[in-house]
Order: structure tokens, then sequence, then C-alpha cells
């Protein structure tokens, strides 16, 4: 079975992956940051039996660490970019299907998290978290107030609990002068955010982006998700624009950066991450344009280039730098080749 | 560092309220513009510095809610504890900080009402199929389309459809009014004055009415 990013999606040359998260409380016990190991351990068995084991695998935390499976979980942007939903894992429990585009965490910063994720832009995860949250709505006693909607340890969730966030690769809108500022003024005027996936570090000029909403009060879950689908395709408009800007006004080096981004992506025996998506980049921004047809280069493999190389597992001290940035351009020459 | 509210990277001016970092307009529009004059502003009237530091001190220990001993009864969470960590130890602590939790609500949202689905429902969208059926790739708006198809529609089938024409009309204006009205052609700028009349929005109307004219007059 493939993991979810591994599937075509709409607009799949600027969106990365739709998400959609609905967190929940339950009645009669403490949020996690104050709950004791007894309440941690009777809310665990609660969750347990009414989790729809046709449709989820998965269970506590403990047993997914000592079934070794973390670095798939990690992969299929499951357990949180660092790990965290995998810390402290005798309170936890992670409930996913087989494809991972569904999961429910447990215990983690509110007591249920459900996650709906797919390749793309593809706002119909909504649904899928939806009819999963409003399962355990009616299998749970669930926190909810009239005045304040679902009740969350955050403030910032209080409401409808549900954020959407779309991970958008924009290189060209980020290489156009002042292109960011630009969007962002206008994701403000969605009143959603945007933030770099990465602010610090080798990922920081990635040019991937997430875009989130921010309102959880005063709108409907419907109004979040039209508010969202405008402001998405005014995205993908802009970049599509601006690549289009970039690759006729300066075709030659366009193309030149573009194959050399190939070769070296194909070819390379060791490649740190910085220089993996710095090359995405120059594919991504040309690849639309390239007529020459010599490289075979879709977009789901460059998609599932960005996802593994930003989500890969940080093992720290396990394995050194060189042998990582073997097995990470091992990995991309592998699906460049069409062999995964 | 970015603004907590709508995620604006801040250089130049940082805001903290409460140790969290807001811009400058963010600040503004959760209502603590009295507490960001400019110096030129305060300079205007010889005594008028010394009424703005004590207003203002005045006013920021109405903020500063950390220091009440307040706590919750049953999970034991302090005020500050709140403060500090932005999160809640229980349910009751929604009654207990009751006062605090709006005003963070409106610092961080606006607003704090509730306006989302009941639990074990789901949320109407009637929206969602049309939300999900476009493509991008396709052209933006298309208000020929649209407008037009509205009068070919027979009398007889238009009565139960008229939700769906008329939340279709409004979704298309709600898209215009947010509009970055100099991304949009003439065409559809002469279409959107005419469904914003025929809606009876002027003043969106009128903002249309203004660009087409300023292009005209700017050619």
């Amino acid at each position: 079975m493939k993991i979810w990013y591994e599937k075509e999606g709409r607009d799949e040359d600027v969106v990365l992956s739709t998400k959609a998260c609905i967190v929940r409380n339950i009645k009669g016990y403490n949020f996690p940051s104050k709950m004791d190991e007894k309440d941690a351990n009777s809310l665990l068995k609660k969750v347990d039996s009414v989790i729809d084991r046709n449709v989820f695998s998965g269970g506590m935390a403990t047993d997914i660490i000592s079934s070794g499976d973390t670095a798939t979980l990690m992969k299929a942007q499951v357990s949180g970019r660092d790990g965290s939903l995998l810390f402290a894992p005798d309170r936890k429990a992670i409930y996913y299907t087989e494809d991972y585009s569904l999961s429910i965490a447990v215990g983690n910063s509110e007591h249920l998290t459900i996650k709906a994720q797919a390749a793309g832009h593809d706002i119909s995860i909504y649904r899928r978290a939806e009819k999963a949250a409003v399962e355990l709505e009616k299998k749970l006693d669930i926190a909810y107030s009239e005045k304040y909607g679902f009740l969350t340890s955050s403030v910032k969730l209080t409401g409808t609990g549900l954020k959407i966030l779309y991970t958008v690769a924009i290189p060209a809108i980020a290489k156009t002068e002042g292109g960011i500022a630009a969007l962002r003024q206008r994701v403000g005027q969605y009143e959603w955010t945007i933030y770099p996936f990465a602010e610090q570090g080798e990922l920081n000029e990635s040019s991937v982006y997430i875009i989130a909403s921010v309102s959880t009060l005063g709108v409907s879950e419907e109004e979040i998700l039209a508010r969202g689908e405008m402001l998405i395709e005014d995205v993908i408009k802009a970049e599509r624009a601006c690549r289009e800007q970039l690759a006729t006004k300066k075709k030659t080096q366009m193309q030149d950066l573009y194959g050399r981004a190939y070769g070296l992506m194909r070819f390379a025996t060791l490649m740190s991450r910085r220089e993996a998506l710095d090359s995405i980049c120059w594919l991504r921004l040309f690849r639309d344009y390239d007529d020459s047809c010599e490289f075979d280069c879709k977009w789901k493999m460059l998609n599932m280039i960005t996802q593994e190389v930003c989500w890969e597992q940080q093992r720290r001290g396990e394995i050194n730098t060189q042998t990582a940035q073997k097995q990470r351009a091992e990995r991309i020459r592998k699906i460049l080749k069409g062999d995964d | 560092m970015r603004c907590e509210r709508c995620g604006v990277e801040l250089t130049n001016k940082i805001i903290k309220i409460n140790d969290v970092p807001y811009c400058e307009n963010c600040a503004r529009l959760m209502g603590y513009g009295k507490f960001l004059r400019n110096p030129e502003e305060m300079l205007g009237s010889a005594f008028s510095p010394f009424d703005e530091i004590a207003s203002t001190i005045m006013q920021m220990s109405d903020l500063d809610f950390g220091n009440s001993a307040l706590s919750c009864p049953k999970c034991g969470m302090t005020l500050r504890d709140f403060e500090k960590k932005g999160r809640l130890g229980c349910i009751e602590c929604y009654n207990t900080f009751n006062d605090y939790i709006v005003k963070e609500m409106f610092k961080q949202q606006g607003v704090s009402t509730y306006g989302g689905r009941m639990p074990g429902r789901t949320a109407e969208l009637p929206g969602l199929e049309k939300i999900d059926a476009p493509s991008a790739k396709k052209e933006d708006i298309n208000l020929e389309t649209e407008t037009a198809d509205k009068p070919e529609e027979p009398v007889a089938q238009k009565e139960p459809e008229a939700p769906a024409a008329e939340e279709g009309g409004a979704e298309l204006l709600a898209k215009l009014a947010k509009a970055d009205l100099g991304m949009l052609s003439d065409e559809e700028l002469e279409n959107g004055i005419k469904l914003a009349a025929a809606n009876e929005d002027y003043i969106l109307a009128s903002k249309l009415r203004d660009e087409l004219k300023g292009r005209k007059e700017g050619n």
C-alpha cells in the first residue's frame, strides 16, 4: 500500500499536500498537561475501546516504538515533524489507516488530534477528518460549550478546533522580488497565515511554505474551507504566473540550471538536504517549460523527494553526515529512476 | 520572530502583549492602538507626555492579569501558568478564568463567539462539491458564464434551485469583495459591477466602477 503522498494529487506542481486537523477533548479528564498517570491510562483505554479496528491500526506509542515503525510514521507525517507524538510514549497512542492518510493521536497536547492528509490540492480530506471526528463525538462525551464550541487546552483552537493546512512549493514567488511579502499580505486578507516550512537550518531556503487557517471562533467550518480554497487558488495562479515570467524572460539560464539540477539529483553520490531542495526548486521552476523532453521528471517524483527530504527522520548520533547524505542521494536516484 | 496573529515576520517593530509578539497592525486591530502613539503625537502638547505615560501605566496594569493568584479548583492551574504557557489545565478552567480567556480570544481572533457545528453532526458544506470541483488550471472567475446562466434557468425549476443560485452569486460577490481588483480584467470588472448592482451591493459596485474608471482615465 502506498503512503498517501505517493499518490497523484491535483495542482501538484504547487501544492504538496492538504491537511485537515481537528482536536477534541473528553469530559471528565484534565487536559494532557495536567493529567496524572492514572487518568492518562484511563483515557487511552477509553479511546482504544471506541476505535474502529477495521479502519485503523496502531495503538499505544510504546508498542509502535518497539515495533520499529517510527521512521515510517515520521515520513508519513503522522508523528509530528520532530517525532513529538512519540515523546512520553506511555501516555500516548496513535491510530492510523493503511496509507497513513487518516490518523488519530491520543494524549498529545489535546486528548484527540484527528488528522487527514492528501497529496496535492484536495479539500475533500476535511470530510474524512470530520467523519472520524463525528464518530468519536457520538461515542465519547466530548467537551463542548454552546458559547465557545469545542473546548481545548490551547485557547487558539477553542471553537471549531479545526486547522486546514496547505503545504506549497513556491520557488517562483520566493525568487520574485517582493513576492513573499505580497503573498503574506494576500494571505492576511483571508485571515490565514503563511510561514516557511523551516525558518532556520538546512531547510530555511527550501521555498516550501505552509499556508494555514487561523480562526476557530466566529467562523463556521464552511467559511474556513471556502476562504482556504479561494486563497489557495490565488496562490497557485500567482506561482504559475511567476514561473511563466521566469521561464520566458530567462529561458537559457533557467534551462541550464534545470539540466544541472537534474544531473546532480540523478547522479550524485552524496547529497545534503539543502542541495536536494535547491535542486528541486530549479526542476520545479522549469519542468513545464522544458521542451527537450530529455528528462523524465514527473511532478509526483519531485513531490515525493521534497516530502521525504523535508520530513526525513533526523537520527542524530546514529549515523554520520556522509552516510546520511549517501542514503539520501540513493533514495533520490531511486525515485527519479522510477524504481519507487 | 513572527506575529502570533497574522504570521508576518517581525523586523523593526515588535509589540509584545503578555510576552506574545505581535506586529503593529495586529496590535492596533486588537485594540491596543492607544498604547502605540508616535512620539511626535505626544510632543504636541507640553503636558501630554505625562498624561499619556500615567494613563498607559494604568491601562497596562489592567492587562497584566498574571499577577492574580486565581487558580482553578479542579486542576490547580494558576492564571500565571495560563499566561505563561497559553494552555488551560481542564474544562473547569474555562469557568475559573472566563474573563481572561475571553480577553485572550479577542486578542488572538478578534471574537469569542462560536460559529461552527455541533458535536456528532456534520458541518453544512453545500459548497464542498463546488469547492472540490474546479481546478485552478481552469479560468479564474468566469463572470460571464455565471451571470449569463441565471436568466436561462426555467422559471419552473428556478424555485427549488433558488438557494443554490443565490449562494453562487453571494459567493462570487464575496470573492470579488476580497479580490485584488488590479488582478481583474476590464471585462470581469464590468460584469462584476452588473452582478453587484443586481444584488444591491452598491458599495462593491462603486468600488469596481472606480477601479474601471481609474483604468480608463489612466489610458
